[in-house]
């Protein structure tokens, strides 16, 4: 009869409930069954988003078989991106000779494991200054003076970094950014924005083998137990230039292999690159011819449409 | 390597040379007999064997020559050659055996048994090319195996691979006596082009089944052969194409080179290494056992070069938010459009099918009505401001107007009286105190309060102006101990309300009095009885606001001769002021019987609510300064005119009220609801609640003082001096007016300032039209350059910016902080 007044707890304590892992989900780390050279498969497809100027969706290909479990791991990754402008600047805005590109990464509350809230956190933060970086490499800002384009990506589901289902980091960091990277770039050619070549991305790690270290491109990090290093870059293939880079871990200590060394490791994240490229740019190709023949279409329809009674 | 690929091409022709000096021999020694012979038996072979038969021009002739031109058995011979060495050469194509020059002219010149010697070839004779072939063979049973682990070209490894042996290689050579040539050769000739075999199909006849299947592989994966060969061999193209195959996909990094390396025949998984380590790579090869060592290598660097199909399907996810399947697109909008045939549009000039119903129902009015309402486009295109604004009208009925007959409540409702009063006089007269002495009396201001004021008035060394401190609210105007603005109060006797208007007497302030005294029934003019004030009063302010009040159009005065206890309550003083007074109204314009004089004394409060005290005042049997005041009659007003109010005070009343503004009604009435306009800006605006004598209520007639509390207009509009005038028929703005004025001062065409209440604009004076009689009204003098003091001219008067004016105002012209003349705009 103390405090009437408030809703109190209970008097005892409580411990909260553990749940015990079941055996299934234990041992759930999947093994690499891709050959070393072999990239996840990329869904990719432009114009999803009607009301932005550009836009594209972006998935890796889910492992075939995944057991429903406690804790569900996925290596997979959905990413979408919109892009929208070049618009004038704002009147508030100084006076700006070039485009000026912003770039956002968000991810959707239920992207990960762990659901998170809508504030922006550092990891957004950091991928979407690193996007932006790359996308500043490609695009042709003096082309539009006094104004602006966003691109904002969502991530509508992020690589799992460990089989706990923590937060992104390490390799599903750099694979979300290669994403990131790829559809963004999918989606600034949907907008027609005027760019220096097809940007794109990808991702080569150095795992340690059976004999010894060796290359493998597009690492999931659930496939691989440890991964020594591990290095993202921006590519611009048909120029040979590098517009991002981004690596992680050791190559310099990893034996007497002169074959992987830090330039190796760069090579394969390029090869991954170029991988990635062909499918941005088949994806290209078919929208735009398929965009030629709704073109021809609509002609006939919009007669049908606009014929009103006024 | 290109070079040594030269070089080895080199040793080659000087093989060829070698049995070409043969052949050319043989050539001479062949008759055209024989060779006429040749060339018919040819074909007759031809025919006898069939079209399909696989068999060259030269192995028929062989035939033929070894057996002296027997078709029969040279058919027989053939045939049995093709079955013996199928399982050997059903690998190699026909241009692969065209492409050996040596062995068929060899076989001519030796012993006719050589029918084996296809057979025997890679033993007997290791001529360039079987080797070459055997270990081509060799490495590409070994690749194959690598590439085992999930290539998609894993049917290279279909291929009967002949089982290498390096005992019968080196059969005819001495143990570690290798002839110098032989070693060359076989250090060389592995990197030598296979020339057409394992199906290549670059030159004509019939394929093999792997031929076929490379073929089809080609053809699918054509595009990303990207090889180009320049060599002179057209057979070079195919085996580059399938060399590039072999290594897995096409490393793109590879074409700034490629121009050099496709030329080249590069080992899978190799790469470009020194010379020395071929021999050494094949070898192991050769023992087709890959070492983990090399399979790490050879994967190390495959995983440089990218699996070339990498292109997803879209999850289900993927498809439903995609809609990848263009086919379902495609079906689903025929369906739409026919749905749009179906459905007929509203044509929508006609009458809704709810108008119908309606229109049935009331046939008589609804129809006419309805469709003007259903028509704003109609509306818009005939006269579309007036659409508009009958839209904005009507759109916004935030505050419901009761449309109360305002008149008719105004009659109903018995009153008291109410009367506005300005007090007026010099500065010093006395006003404030007067007033605050009669609000005090009055019991209008309670003790507490005024021994407040009394307390702090004495701080300040002022105790006299205790009682002016009841109406000078200010801080600056207490220090300074004059009033600057009008102070407005109220009291109310048995008989009348009261509202008590205190104007600034000081000069600087003149503007101020004139705003109070626009809205007063009539004047309390207050003079300091106190020998030399008055006198000096009459020269200042006390005739300017006499003046003023009269222009104004105040006709009733009362002057209360203050401060009579400074004088000790003199008759002898009091009725000296009192004449000189009169004379002065009376030609100011007064009536004398509106001319009342009061003596009394505001600091001591004598003759103010009682009779005074002071023995002395005896002599004084007249009304008091309250009962003179009662006896006021309640002036009339055009309560059904259109609305006119000046506005006297813009604030933010409260939450609820954002926008409030006070003033005193004109002209007309207003009431809750209704929409007014304000002048100079146009501006409409909703009258969302009233206060009269601060009680909301919801009308208010002219005569009143109002606190309306607006909405639906934006502040900037709104400021003091603006007119509040009915929407129907608006003040309107004016640049220019002619007025009939009473000079004060010299008039010439000259910059002026105009007041009316609130508002005051400048202008000047464009012209003086006519100098007046002022009795008559008749013109007695055209254009007058100057008019002297006292006289009535009519003017022209330009304002610098439009203002609401309209003809029954009276106006005052002042100058350079003096009032130059007053009067009426016509």
């Amino acid at each position: 009869m103390s405090d009437r007044r408030r809703l109190n707890g209970p008097a005892g304590t409580t411990s909260p409930p553990v749940f015990a892992l079941s055996k299934s989900s234990t041992k759930s780390s999947q093994k690499r069954t891709r050959k070393p050279n072999e990239l996840r498969k990329i869904f990719l497809q432009t114009g999803v988003v009607p009301s932005a100027t550009g836009s594209a969706y972006l998935e890796l290909e889910s492992p075939p078989e995944s057991k429903p479990g406690l804790l569900n791991t996925s290596s997979t990754l959905k990413l979408s991106c919109s892009v929208h402008g070049p618009k004038p600047l704002p009147r508030t805005a100084s006076f700006s000779p070039n485009l000026q590109l912003s770039a956002s990464v968000k991810f959707a509350p239920f992207a990960t494991c762990v659901r998170q809230g809508y504030i922006r956190d550092s990891t957004e933060r950091d991928i979407g200054m690193h996007l932006e970086t790359a996308l500043k490499g490609v695009v042709i800002p003096d082309r539009w003076p006094k104004s602006a384009i966003e691109i904002a990506v969502t991530v509508l589901e992020g690589e799992d970094d460990q089989v706990d289902g923590d937060r992104i980091g390490g390799v599903g960091l750099f694979n979300l950014l290669a994403g990131c990277i790829n559809v963004s770039m999918a989606a600034l050619a949907d907008a027609r924005v005027d760019c220096l070549d097809l940007l794109a991305a990808g991702v080569g790690a150095v795992v340690p083998g059976p004999g010894k270290p060796f290359r493998v491109l597009d690492p999931a990090s659930i496939e691989h137990d440890l991964i020594l290093a591990s290095c993202l870059v921006g590519y611009l293939p048909s120029r040979d230039e590098i517009v991002e880079i981004w690596s992680n871990g050791s190559v310099s200590n990893l034996g007497r292999d002169e074959d992987i060394g830090f330039d190796g490791l760069v090579d394969s994240a390029v090869a991954a690159a170029r991988g990635s490229q062909t499918v941005i740019k088949e994806v290209l190709i078919e929208s735009l011819t398929r965009t030629e023949v709704g073109a021809e279409k609509l002609p006939n329809d919009g007669m049908n449409d606009v014929d009103m009674n006024t | 390597m290109s070079n040594r690929r030269v070089k080895s091409l080199a040793i080659d022709e000087d093989d060829y040379d070698d049995f070409e000096d043969y052949d050319d021999d043989d050539d001479e020694d062949l008759s055209p007999e024989d060779k006429e012979q040749l060339r018919q038996g040819t074909i007759k072979v031809r025919e006898a064997l069939g079209s399909a038969f696989p068999s060259t021009d030269k192995e028929i002739h062989e035939s033929l020559w070894h057996y002296y031109y027997d078709v029969g058995k040279t058919v027989t011979y053939l045939k049995s050659t093709a079955s013996n060495t199928e399982a050997f050469i059903h690998l190699l194509t026909q241009s692969g055996q065209h492409k050996s020059p040596g062995t068929p002219a060899k076989t001519k010149k030796e012993e006719p048994t050589s029918k084996l010697s296809t057979s025997y070839c890679p033993t007997a004779l290791p001529r360039t090319y079987q080797t070459d072939r055997g270990g081509h063979d060799g490495l590409q049973a070994t690749i194959s195996h690598k590439n085992a682990d999930g290539d998609q070209e894993f049917t290279s490894s279909t291929i009967p691979s002949i089982q290498f042996s390096a005992a019968e290689f080196f059969k005819d050579c001495p143990w570690l006596r290798i002839p110098e040539n032989r070693k060359a050769e076989i250090l060389i000739e592995p990197l030598y082009p296979r020339l057409g075999l394992l199906g290549g199909a670059s030159t004509g006849g019939k394929m093999s089944k792997l031929a076929a299947l490379a073929a089809k592989r080609r053809q699918k994966e054509g595009e990303r052969s990207e090889s180009t060969a320049t060599s002179s061999a057209e057979s070079q193209d195919g085996y580059t194409a399938r060399l590039n195959k072999l290594r897995i996909s096409v490393d793109n990094r590879a074409k700034p080179v490629a121009g050099r390396e496709a030329d080249t025949p590069r080992k899978t998984g190799v790469g470009v290494r020194p010379d020395s380590e071929v021999t050494e790579q094949l070898n192991e090869q050769h023992r087709s056992e890959p070492s983990s060592d090399v399979g790490t290598v050879v994967s190390s660097d495959l995983s440089i070069s990218v699996e070339p199909c990498i292109r997803g399907r879209p999850s289900p996810f993927a498809s439903i938010m995609t809609s990848h399947d263009a086919d379902i697109r495609l079906s689903a909008s025929p369906d739409l459009l026919a749905l749009g045939e179906i459905a007929k549009s509203f044509d929508f000039t006609e009458p809704s099918p709810d108008d119908v119903v309606r229109g049935a129902q009331n046939p008589k009015a609804a129809t006419p009505a309805k469709a003007k309402a259903k028509e704003p486009a109609k509306a818009k295109s005939t006269g579309l401001a007036q659409g508009v604004q009958q839209l904005s009208v009507q759109e916004t009925p935030k505050v419901k107007s009761k449309n109360i007959d305002v008149l008719a409540e105004y009659k109903k409702v018995k009153r008291k009286k109410a009367a506005n009063f300005v007090v007026i006089g010099h500065v010093d007269a006395g006003k404030s105190t007067l007033m605050g002495r009669l609000l005090f009396d009055l019991k209008a201001v309670d003790e507490r309060t005024m021994d407040k004021y009394r307390k702090e008035a004495e701080r300040i060394g002022k105790g006299s102006f205790a009682f002016a401190w009841v109406l000078d609210q200010g801080t600056e105007e207490r220090e300074r101990g004059v009033t600057i603005d009008i102070a407005t109060n109220k009291f109310e006797t048995d008989k009348t309300n009261f509202t008590i208007l205190d104007a600034p007497g000081h000069r600087d302030f003149v503007p101020n009095m004139i705003a109070g005294a626009s809205q007063a029934d009539f004047a309390v003019l207050v003079i300091d009885a106190s020998t030399g004030n008055f006198e000096s009063g009459l020269k200042g302010q006390t005739k300017e606001h006499a003046l003023l009040v009269r222009s104004i159009g105040v006709q009733r005065i009362i002057v209360a001769v203050n401060k009579m206890d400074a004088v000790d309550w003199s008759q002898g003083r009091f009725e000296e002021i009192s004449q000189q007074m009169s004379a002065f109204l009376t030609s100011a314009g007064f009536q004398s019987k509106n001319v009342t004089f009061v003596p009394c004394s505001g600091l001591e409060g004598g003759n103010i609510l009682e009779k005074p005290s002071n023995p002395k005042a005896s002599w004084y049997a007249g009304p008091t300064l309250v009962e003179e005041l009662d006896q006021s009659e309640p002036s009339t007003y055009a309560l059904d005119k259109p609305l006119r109010m000046t506005i006297n005070d813009v604030f933010r009343g409260s939450m609820q009220n954002p926008l409030s503004v006070s003033g005193r009604i004109e002209a007309g009435n207003v009431q809750v609801g209704e929409h007014v306009v304000v002048m100079p800006s146009g501006e409409r605006a909703q009258i969302r609640s009233l206060e009269v004598d601060d009680e909301p209520q919801d009308w208010a007639v002219a005569g009143q003082n109002v606190v309306i509390n607006l909405t639906d207009i934006d502040p900037i509009h709104l400021k003091t001096g603006d007119v509040l005038c009915s929407g129907v028929s608006p003040i309107l703005n004016v640049r220019e007016f002619k007025a009939k004025v009473l000079a004060f001062d010299h008039i010439t065409p000259m910059n002026i300032e105009v007041h009316k209440g609130r508002l005051h604009v400048p202008g000047r004076i464009g012209q003086l039209i006519g100098l007046l009689d002022k009795s008559t009204g008749t013109i007695l003098k055209k254009k007058p350059k100057i008019v002297q003091p006292g006289s009535v001219v009519r003017v022209v008067v330009q304002l610098d910016q439009p203002v609401p004016l309209e003809a029954p105002s009276r106006v005052i012209l002042r100058a350079n902080g003096e009032t130059v003349a007053a009067g009426l705009l016509e």
